[in-house]
């Protein structure tokens, strides 16, 4: 099975964009390929319904009045639409800077999380070194500790390096992290050591394999750890709230919590329609990126 | 004269290496080994590695944050062993992780295999499925807790409409909370590693179900043949990253039982939290993050002979 | 190797920094010139009580400023800690919650002001002594009373509160109160509307273990809760009730609750929020006759709100920040804080016809008499294990009204865990 799998694996990777399509739909089958295919919608939209319930009813809440919102029984719908709360949202409180301000951050270090980890992963999956294992262990490990265990040392040193109370700090906290490392460094071991050998033979160095084999080989792989990054950042509010003091600097999820919450109470509808636009954004971009998880791999250009 | 370096990948055939011996060649692979990861080593270790390092060195002392910290040796440690909370939270915290892991993959692989097709809508359905995951969780904890009331809740409404006429208290009943718990935790983490598996069957050639269908097997042989020998690696990483996410799982509790009702879903991380910032222990607090990290490795590193094993 | 070693003074470098132990320090200044201090603060465009303070001092010295530093309002405690441990605090410190002095205290993160002078009468002073010295001034306080609904008692013919309240006639008269519209009471789901009554009227101390004190307590809240005359505690944390809501729609028609509501039912009246009924406030009921009625003072707990000195404060800057202490804790900033519907803690009859004489406050003389008149015992006593113990009491709180453990039990069982996780001594 394994030389089979070998002259697969070979093969798949001068595969085109395009796959042909599944070639299951001949004559005789297309019936209960169909009826299949009925139940199989029904079932995504059963399944769809069930996973946006509670997004439906945030949906809702954020059109209700303050004290409208937790009652008893559950409210579904509100009595009268108060769309106000939207327009006080954008109006009134700064939420364009929120807006800008996590697009920048979230934008760098997705940017960086995925350069510098892809480039590290190549070192932890093809190149053989003194300690690499452990090292790697060791990268592992520090994702097994909880961060608000360390974050008082970390603040401590940023704040001696100058960096409290800037966006700079937030981009450095999220952009070195291990999970890139690790997903990049799955994905790369699946990539065959003979494209490589090939590449060397034609004299191409370490540098320019991993960027004109090994990453066009991983789009499904360097999208998803962009997509997750990217929207862990969006997100992130421990850190925000850490590290970042004056309003101005302000994220998205920092700067709603603010806005709708005194000491004694939080006014949940507004928080509600200001979490719901925050969605969007992310919303939007994995609808349009989630091809990418799926694309067939690219041809790397070798000769059979 | 070619030269490569070996690494523990999947069975593809191995030629013979052919390499020149010596120290030389070490050196040039560890220097280009290092340059490649060097980049993210300097943030990482700067940032993550040091505070982690200091975060040991607090254990052994009984430092409050602002006082100077007095070193204290074992004492952190021989405390946490007759902690009465600490065993409560241990548990607890097993017991999330027993049944988030297995729930979590079949879900997300689930998704992932019923949703990778170029289906007209599948991108819809895709975005369905990772709107838990991108929805903030304070959103999630108060819809979650309306969702479970036990008296009002259209969850129990369900329940006694089928004819359960005492159905459970969830998340206001000690026995029910961390299931309550563990199920909002899968619906929100089925999105997320349904990506990460999405992404692994893209390494799983189309030509191999081809030909395993051609010898006639049926789905699940192939699944079971093809499928997942494939995914080992992927299914290798997601397993170590939901097991430490799970050993690790915070905000979720926090947010939607604070620990309660009692202590019955009271978890390590959030130990660590109240023992640090609400009670400013924060020497205790590390000697508990310290013993958290070495459960999750001992784990990991079980994870890891086991995937080293499979994949020789 | 060099990389180690590299490595191994970073470590070090950072250890020291990070367990020196200093405290927060501030910037020099010339000691003849203008002076700022920072203060800090929470939610500053919804809690308009510090700027009130500072301009009103601004006022008096011309020559300081002092400048707000505003954190969030939920983890004020942790932020300020990261800011303390960093030395980047503030100047004056608002001690938020009573159960961080003695950690501010002990890791010598604040100044010493009992020279600083207090005017007689001031509630919760005793709050912020340390060891025979007292490490802040109060500024605030607010203490617990009775919100009733007084169209609903005239609705259900229910004889409205007048001041000689025992547990018994609440009791009694939320269940008198109770229809298919409206309950009778309303019991927030915090701890504190529990535990807060049981040990100031009882006279404990919860740092001595001792915990039997809170079970007839427990047992009357079940007994109403069996009986209907207010939302079991389930439902309440499950459907995540507000009191604002609860009081404010008319959902009930009674609500134990801190002073500080007022401001906000004021509010909420104002702009439709609430509805619009009549409503004022009464002593709490008391746990026997012996406190009750207007001959005598209601027994209620409550915490300061007061300021502190960074400990690392310059030098120059701290004859003008113990001015500032000994301002806020004076009769005219009371008088200023009462004008914005802030309790303070000083109060005598000026600073009250004050407070009442906001448009929509409860013009009646029992709401002056429970806003004015009582003895107010902390809800946290000073001390460096009240933040372990008070988390312990929470657990036993959930467990007892979410029915997990009976109240006998689960208060067993919090003596055994403060007992072997907290210390008694």
């Amino acid at each position: 099975m394994s030389e089979l799998l070998d002259r697969n694996i070979t093969q798949r990777t001068l595969r085109k964009l395009d796959d042909p399509k599944p070639r299951r739909a001949s004559r005789e089958r297309s019936a209960r390929y169909r009826a299949g295919r009925a139940i199989g919608y029904i079932a995504m939209i059963v399944f769809a319904a069930a996973l946006l319930t509670p997004f439906f009813w945030m949906i809702m809440s954020s059109l209700k009045s303050a004290n409208e919102v937790f009652s008893v029984p559950v409210q579904w719908l509100p009595e009268t639409f108060v769309w106000s709360n939207y327009v006080e949202i954008w109006s009134r409180s700064d939420i364009i800077t929120w807006i800008r301000n996590t697009l920048l951050v979230s934008t760098v270090v997705t940017l960086l999380q995925v350069l510098t980890g892809s480039f590290a992963a190549y070192g932890f999956a093809k190149m053989r070194f003194r300690g690499r294992d452990v090292l790697f262990l060791l990268y592992i490990g520090t994702i097994a500790v909880p961060w608000q265990s360390y974050m008082i040392p970390q603040f401590i040193l940023l704040t001696e390096a100058g960096l409290s109370n800037s966006l700079v700090a937030i981009m450095l906290l999220q952009a070195f992290g291990a999970f890139g490392v690790f997903l990049m460094k799955q994905y790369y071991e699946t990539i065959p050591e003979e494209l490589s050998e090939a590449a060397r033979i034609d004299g191409l160095s370490e540098y320019s394999i991993w960027r004109k084999i090994m990453l066009p080989l991983s789009v499904p792989a360097l999208a998803s750890l962009a997509l997750l990054t990217f929207v862990n950042t969006w997100n992130d509010y421990l850190g925000p709230l850490i590290y970042l003091r004056n309003p101005d600097l302000w994220t998205l999820q920092l700067g709603l919590r603010s806005f709708v919450s005194n000491l004694y109470d939080t006014n949940y509808a507004l928080l509600f329609a200001g979490l719901t636009i925050s969605i969007v954004p992310i919303a939007i971009i994995f609808m349009l990126g989630q091809r990418y998880f799926v694309e067939g791999i690219a041809t790397s250009g070798l000769k059979g | 004269m070619a030269t490569s370096a070996r690494t523990a990948a999947p069975p593809a055939a191995r030629k013979v290496p052919q390499h020149r011996p010596g120290s030389k060649l070490r050196r040039h692979n560890t220097i280009v080994g290092w340059s490649f990861i060097l980049p993210n080593f300097l943030g990482f270790g700067l940032l993550t590695l040091v505070p982690i390092v200091v975060l040991f060195y607090m254990s052994f002392t009984n430092w409050n944050a602002f006082g100077t910290a007095d070193w204290v040796g074992f004492a952190n440690y021989e405390r946490l062993l007759t902690d009465g909370s600490f065993r409560i939270s241990f548990l607890n915290t097993l017991y999330y992780t027993v049944l988030h892991i297995p729930l979590t993959i079949v879900a997300s692989l689930g998704l992932a295999l019923l949703l990778n097709n170029k289906l007209r809508g599948v991108a819809f359905f895709r975005t369905a499925a990772f709107f838990p995951y991108i929805t903030s969780i304070v959103a999630i904890a108060v819809v979650w807790n309306l969702l479970f009331s036990p008296d009002s809740g259209p969850i129990n409404e369900v329940l006694r409409a089928i004819g359960i006429t005492e159905p459970p208290g969830w998340l206001t009943s000690p026995e029910w909370a961390m299931p309550a718990v563990v199920i909002v935790g899968t619906w929100r983490d089925m999105g997320y590693y349904m990506v990460l598996f999405l992404a692994g069957l893209q390494t799983v050639p189309r030509e191999l179900h081809e030909a395993a269908r051609m010898d006639g097997a049926n789905v699940w042989q192939r699944f079971v043949n093809v499928t997942l020998p494939c995914l080992r690696p992927t299914m290798f990483f997601v397993t170590v990253m939901l097991t430490i996410n799970s050993l690790k799982i915070f905000d979720l509790i926090l947010v939607m039982t604070g620990g309660g009702p009692g202590q019955s879903t009271s978890v390590i991380s959030q130990f660590i939290y109240r023992r640090g910032f609400e009670e400013n222990q924060f020497g205790f607090a590390s000697s508990a993050a310290v013993a958290l990290f070495f459960l999750c490795i001992a784990v990991t590193v079980v994870q890891f002979l086991w995937n080293k094993k499979r994949s020789v | 190797m060099k990389r180690t070693f590299a490595a191994a003074a970073g470590i070090a470098a950072t250890a020291a920094i990070v367990l020196a132990g200093c405290s927060g320090g501030t910037e020099a200044t010339d000691p003849d010139g203008p002076i700022t201090l920072t203060l800090s603060g929470w939610s500053l465009d919804t809690t308009p009580e510090f700027q009130a303070l500072a301009d009103a001092f601004t006022e008096q010295n011309p020559d300081v400023t002092v400048e707000l530093v505003g954190y969030d309002p939920v983890e004020y405690n942790t932020l300020l800690t990261a800011d303390l441990a960093a030395r980047s605090g503030p100047d004056i410190i608002t001690q938020k919650e009573v159960k961080f002095v003695s950690t501010f205290q002990e890791g010598g993160q604040l100044l010493d002001v009992s020279d600083v002078e207090l005017p007689d009468g001031i509630g919760g002073a005793s709050s912020y002594e340390i060891d025979g010295a007292s490490y802040a001034v109060p500024y605030r306080q607010d203490s617990w009373v009775l919100f009733y609904n007084k169209d609903l008692f005239d609705a259900a013919g229910v004889e409205q509160p007048d001041g000689s309240w025992t547990w018994d006639d609440y009791e009694e008269a939320a269940a008198a109160l109770t229809t298919d519209a409206s309950k009778g009471a309303y019991q927030h789901t915090w701890q504190s509307v529990v535990q807060g009554f049981a040990n100031a009227q009882t006279g404990a101390d919860i740092l001595d273990g001792d915990y039997e004190h809170f079970a007839p307590y427990y047992e009357r809240v079940q007994a109403m809760e069996e009986a209907g005359s207010e939302v079991a505690f389930n439902t309440a944390t499950a459907n995540q009730l507000t009191y604002q809501g609860e009081f404010g729609t008319q959902k009930a028609a009674m609500l134990p609750m801190g002073t500080w509501y007022v401001a906000t039912l004021i509010a909420q009246q104002a702009s439709g929020e609430a509805n619009d009924f009549e409503w004022g406030i009464a002593p709490i009921p008391q746990e026997d006759a012996s406190t009750a009625g207007l001959d005598n003072e209601p027994v209620t707990f409550g915490d300061p709100t007061g300021f502190g000195i960074n400990a690392g404060i310059d030098e120059n800057k701290v004859e003008a920040a113990k001015d500032f202490l000994e301002f806020a804790a004076s009769e005219e900033a009371a008088q200023v804080l009462a004008g914005i519907g802030i309790t303070p803690a000083l109060l005598n009859d000026t600073v009250v016809e004050t407070y009442f004489s906001v448009d929509g406050a409860p013009g009646d003389d029992l709401s002056k008499f429970a806003f004015a008149e009582h003895e107010t015992l902390p809800e946290n006593p000073t001390s460096s294990r009240t933040a372990a113990i008070q988390g312990i009491l929470a657990d036993m709180h959930t467990a007892i009204l979410s029915g997990s453990s009976s109240v006998d039990d689960a208060i067993a069982e919090a003596q055994d865990r403060v007992a072997s996780e907290v210390g008694t001594d």
